[in-house]
């Protein structure tokens, strides 16, 4: 039997009054505002002026920019930081067998499911399958 | 003719307002990611208008670190999803109550 997604009605209507308030307290300060006409770039790639700005090579790029390379170098250590908290949130805690990125082939899945039970003293097959 | 500035922070304020009613309403912690994301890219939108603004690129460089920084923010996100998963067998947020058990 297909299903479909249904338009859910048992949702807090607050919420979205405080968002939809929310969006026009902004739009009136908006458009109450004198911003003026957009000023828009120089002639020159955007791109490689990008580029410049990011390795402090702000005095060669063809429109101005502030230069990033301190802010380069601190997101670099936050990416990868980030992902070492990642690998360590992901790993599962209290089993210190090794995992390895050579997979069974689905022999475990297999095993379950026709019965065979030939390799259970087998210790390489004792990890991965068990939740 | 170069669009008004206000028309990209109107766009920026409606995409950053789904994201708040988005974490309002929501209880999977997925999307709860996604709104989060819809409400750093609304800043982004905000970062490069008045870039343009401007007629100065810092926006837009600083537009690309807040991606990074979300990317950060998302490997980290998905980790604790997976923990809570792990020991709630849910990723519905408003399960997981307690702390310590």
């Amino acid at each position: 039997m297909t299903s479909r997604p249904r338009l859910a009605t048992d949702v807090n209507y607050v919420n979205g009054l405080a968002a939809l308030a929310l969006f026009a307290v902004m739009a009136y300060v908006f458009f109450t505002t004198e911003l003026g006409q957009p000023a828009g770039f120089p002639d020159g790639s955007i791109t490689a002026s990008i580029g410049y700005a990011m390795f402090d090579m702000v005095d060669q790029a063809a429109i101005g920019a502030e230069s990033f390379l301190v802010a380069f170098e601190i997101i670099d250590i936050v990416l990868v930081a980030a992902l070492v908290g990642a690998v360590m949130l992901a790993r599962r805690e209290g089993d210190d067998s090794v995992v390895t990125a050579i997979a069974d082939g689905g022999r475990q899945v297999y095993d379950e499911a026709t019965g065979a039970d030939d390799r259970a003293d087998d210790p390489t097959t004792a990890d991965g399958g068990d939740h | 003719m170069a669009i008004a500035t206000q028309y990209y922070l109107l766009l920026s304020a409606a995409v950053f307002c789904i994201g708040v009613y988005g974490v309002l309403t929501r209880r999977n912690a997925l999307l709860f990611l996604m709104s989060v994301e819809l409400m750093l890219n609304a800043a982004n939108v905000n970062l490069v208008a008045f870039s343009f603004h401007y007629g100065n690129l810092t926006g837009q460089v600083f537009s690309l670190f807040v991606m990074a920084l979300a990317a950060a923010e998302v490997a980290i996100g998905i980790g604790i999803i997976l923990v809570l998963y792990r020991n709630f067998e849910d990723v519905d947020v408003t399960k997981a109550a307690t702390m310590r058990w």
